[in-house]
C-alpha cells in the first residue's frame, strides 16, 4: 500500500484532495448557510444570490460576542497556566523523585484518565454549588484545572521519564538542589512538552461546552463555545445566524492553528506516540 | 584536594549484593582507576562515592569526613559522564559555568574560571557554542571542563572515552594523563578497556563480581598477578593458561606436564605431587623455537609489522596466543613450537590464587 502511493503520486495527491474536500465540506456548507437571508432555511451547499455578510455582524451583536471573547479567555488564562503548571511539577515528582511504594499514586492519575468528562458532572454541580461557585467563572476553571490533571500529569510524567537520567545527576553533582535542578534544567527541556500541552489545553478549554452549559447561568460567563447553547435556545430557527456565530466561535481557534500549526502537528503525533 | 578511604562498603540491590566489602585508601593526588568487566560493580562503586548510590553498608571518607549521609552536592566530588550529560540547552560556557552560578559566585569570576578551565582544554573557540553543535570529542571536553572549573576534591569519571572512535581515545588519553599532571588532582577513573587502566593509573584496583581482586601500580599487576582473574584480565594479548600436573616435587622445585604441555621442570616451586596447577606466560614471553616444551597446530597468524600474533592449537585442546617477532616466519595449519623462560612463567594453585616461587 506504501509502495503503491509512494510509486504513484497523482493517486496520493488525488487521495489528500479527496480528504480535504471531505474536510472542507461542512465549514462551506456552514459558510453558504450562513450567507442566505436570516430567517430563511438554506436548502444545502448553494451560494446565495445576495450573500448576507450582515449575518456576521448581527450574530455577533446578538450573542453579545464581544463579553463572551473576553469571558473565554479569562477562562482559558485562569486554567491553562494553572493545570500547566501543577502538571508539570507533578509530572517530574511522579517520573523522578518517586520510587517502590510512591508509585501507586501515579496509578491514581492513570485512573483518572479513564473517566469521562459526563460521569462527573452532576457531583460536579453539587460541589460547585456548596462552594457556593455556581454561576462563576471559577465555576469552571477549577473543575477543568481538576478533569485536566490526568492527562496533563501522564503527559508530563512520560516527557520527564525520557530525560536522560545522567542530566539529572550531572545537576546534582555540579550542586543543583532538587528545585534548582527543576527550575534550571528540567523545565527549559521540557519546553516543547509544555508547549504541546498548553496548546492542547487551550483547545479544550476554547471548546469546552458542557461544563460552562452546566454550571453557569449567565451565557455572558461561558466560553465562547458555550454560548453556542444559549444562542441555539433564543434564535435555533434562525440557521443563517447559529451557522454565522458558529464561524465566528471557530475563528480564534483556526486563527491560533494557524500560528502554531508546526506546534499542533507535533502535539498531535506525540499523542499518537505516547498516548 | 583530598584522599578517599573506603571501609567494607557494601551495596546491595534487594537481597543481591553487587559491592562485597570494599577496603580502599586512595591518596591526595593519586589517579585511581578502576577496572573489571562488566558487571564487576565499578560503575556501582564510583556512583557511591559521588553520591549517587546509597551506600547499604560500610563507610566512605572524603578527606577525612565520612560522607555516608552527606548528599552528592556537598561532597565536594565532580563526575565526568559516559554520556558526558551536557545540559543541551545551555551553552559550553554556560554549561561549565552552571556549577560555580548555583554556588553563588559572581559573574566576572565565573567568567574567569570558565576561561581558564577553556585554556587548559584549549577550546576557547567553543564557549558560545551549544553542545548539540560539537563533536563528540568536544562534548567530552566541556564535559571535563565542567568538572574542572568546579575545583573539586575529587574528580570521577564514568568510562569517559567509551563514546569516542579509537584515535581520539587515544588523544584524549593523552590529554587526561596530562589534566592529572597539570591539576594534581585526586582522580578516580572507571573502565573496562585494560589499555586504559595501564596508562593512566597511578594505581589500578581490579573488581570481579563485585570484590576487589588486587590493588597495585599497573606494573605490579602485570609483573605479580595474584590469581588467575587479574593474570587474565591485565594486559594484551590475554595471558595464555595451561593447565598441568605436578608429577614429581622436592625441596628443589617441581616438574609438570599435562596435555599441552612436555614435562618441564620448574626450579624453587613448592607444590605437591599430583596437585593440579594453572601456569600463565604472556603471549610477549614466547618465542618460537625448533625444540620446545609446547607444540602446536598454527590457526591464526596477524602480521602487525612490527609483531606477529600467532595462534596455536595445541594437542590437548588449550589455545596459546604468541606475540613474536614480526618477521617470524609462521603459516597456518603448520605445525610450530614455542618457548618461554622460567622467569617469566607464573604459577597458580588449584584454588586460581598465585604461588610465589620467585623471590
Amino acid at each position: 500500500m506504501k509502495r503503491w502511493i509512494a510509486t504513484t503520486p497523482w493517486a496520493s495527491r488525488g487521495l489528500i484532495l479527496i480528504l480535504m474536500a471531505l474536510t472542507l465540506l461542512p465549514f462551506l456548507s456552514m459558510l453558504s448557510a450562513a450567507l442566505a437571508p436570516s430567517g430563511t432555511y438554506p436548502s444545502g451547499l448553494e451560494w446565495p444570490e445576495a450573500p448576507a455578510w450582515g449575518n456576521f455582524a448581527r450574530a455577533w451583536e446578538v450573542a453579545n460576542m464581544g463579553a463572551l471573547l473576553w469571558s473565554s479567555t479569562l477562562i482559558v488564562l485562569g486554567t491553562v497556566p494553572a493545570a500547566v503548571l501543577f502538571a508539570t511539577m507533578a509530572g517530574f515528582g511522579l517520573a523522578r523523585l518517586t520510587a517502590g511504594r510512591g508509585r501507586w499514586f501515579y496509578l491514581v492519575f492513570v485512573l483518572g484518565l479513564t473517566l469521562p468528562f459526563e460521569a462527573v458532572i452532576t457531583p460536579l454541580y453539587y460541589e460547585i454549588l456548596a462552594l457556593g461557585l455556581l454561576n462563576t467563572r471559577l465555576a469552571i476553571i477549577l473543575p477543568l484545572i481538576g478533569l485536566f490533571m490526568p492527562f496533563s500529569v501522564y503527559w508530563m510524567r512520560a516527557h520527564f521519564l525520557n530525560v536522560p537520567a545522567d542530566l539529572s545527576e550531572a545537576a546534582q553533582l555540579d550542586g543543583a538542589r532538587r528545585w534548582q535542578e527543576f527550575l534550571l534544567v528540567q523545565v527549559p527541556l521540557a519546553r516543547p512538552a509544555i508547549m504541546s500541552l498548553s496548546i492542547l489545553l487551550f483547545l479544550w478549554t476554547w471548546n469546552q461546552f458542557l461544563l460552562p452549559v452546566v454550571l453557569v447561568q449567565d451565557p455572558d460567563r461561558r466560553t465562547m463555545a458555550g454560548a453556542l447553547g444559549a444562542f441555539q435556545g433564543q434564535w435555533g430557527t434562525d440557521i443563517p445566524l447559529l451557522c454565522a456565530g458558529s464561524l465566528i466561535i471557530l475563528a480564534p481557534t483556526v486563527i491560533l492553528f494557524l500560528i502554531f500549526q508546526r506546534q499542533f502537528v507535533a502535539a498531535l503525533l506525540q499523542v499518537a506516540v505516547k498516548g | 584536594m583530598a584522599g578517599l578511604t573506603l571501609r567494607d562498603v557494601r551495596k546491595t540491590y534487594g537481597g543481591a549484593e553487587v559491592i562485597r566489602g570494599v577496603d580502599l585508601e586512595i591518596a591526595e593526588g593519586e589517579f585511581t582507576v578502576f577496572v573489571g568487566p562488566s558487571g564487576c560493580g565499578k560503575s556501582t562503586l564510583l556512583r557511591m562515592i559521588a553520591g549517587l548510590e546509597e551506600i547499604s553498608d560500610g563507610e566512605i571518607e572524603i578527606g577525612g569526613e565520612v560522607v555516608n549521609d552527606v548528599e552528592a552536592r556537598d561532597r565536594g566530588v565532580a563526575m565526568v559522564f559516559q554520556s558526558y550529560a551536557l545540559y543541551p540547552h545551555m551553552t559550553v560556557a554556560e554549561n561549565m559555568g552552571f556549577g560555580l552560578r548555583l554556588a553563588k559566585v559572581p559573574k566576572p569570576e565565573r567568567a574567569k574560571a570558565v576561561e581558564e578551565a577553556a585554556r587548559i582544554l584549549q577550546m576557547e573557540h567553543l564557549l558560545d557554542r551549544r553542545p548539540a553543535q560539537l563533536s563528540g570529542g568536544q562534548r567530552q571536553r566541556v564535559a571535563i571542563g565542567r568538572a574542572i572549573t568546579r575545583q573539586p576534591e575529587v574528580f570521577l569519571f564514568d568510562e569517559p572515552l567509551s563514546n569516542l572512535d579509537a584515535a581520539l581515545r587515544m588523544d584524549m588519553r593523552m590529554e587526561l594523563a596530562a589534566l592529572h599532571r597539570d591539576l594534581k588532582a585526586t582522580m578516580i577513573y572507571v573502565t573496562h578497556d585494560q589499555v586504559e587502566a595501564m596508562t593512566l593509573a597511578d594505581r589500578i584496583v581490579v573488581l570481579d563480581k563485585g570484590v576487589v581482586q588486587q590493588v597495585g601500580s599497573p606494573l605490579d599487576l602485570y609483573d605479580r598477578p595474584v590469581n588467575v582473574f587479574v593474570a587474565g584480565f591485565i594486559g594484551s594479548p590475554r595471558m595464555n593458561l595451561i593447565e598441568v600436573r605436578v608429577d614429581r616435587a622436592d625441596a628443589a622445585g617441581a616438574v609438570v606436564s599435562g596435555a599441552d604441555l612436555a614435562e618441564r621442570a620448574i626450579p624453587g616451586l613448592r607444590v605437591e605431587a599430583g596437585e593440579t596447577l594453572t601456569l600463565g606466560i604472556r603471549p610477549h614471553a614466547l618465542r618460537a623455537v625448533p625444540d620446545g616444551p609446547l607444540r602446536g597446530t598454527v590457526d591464526l597468524i596477524e602480521r602487525l609489522g612490527h609483531e606477529t600474533v600467532a595462534g596455536l592449537r595445541l594437542p590437548g585442546g588449550a589455545q596459546v596466543t604468541a606475540a613474536l617477532g614480526g618477521r617470524t616466519p609462521l603459516k597456518i595449519g603448520e605445525p610450530a613450537t614455542l618457548d618461554f623462560d622460567d622467569e617469566e612463567l607464573h604459577v597458580f594453585g588449584p584454588d586460581g590464587e598465585a604461588i610465589r616461587f620467585r623471590d
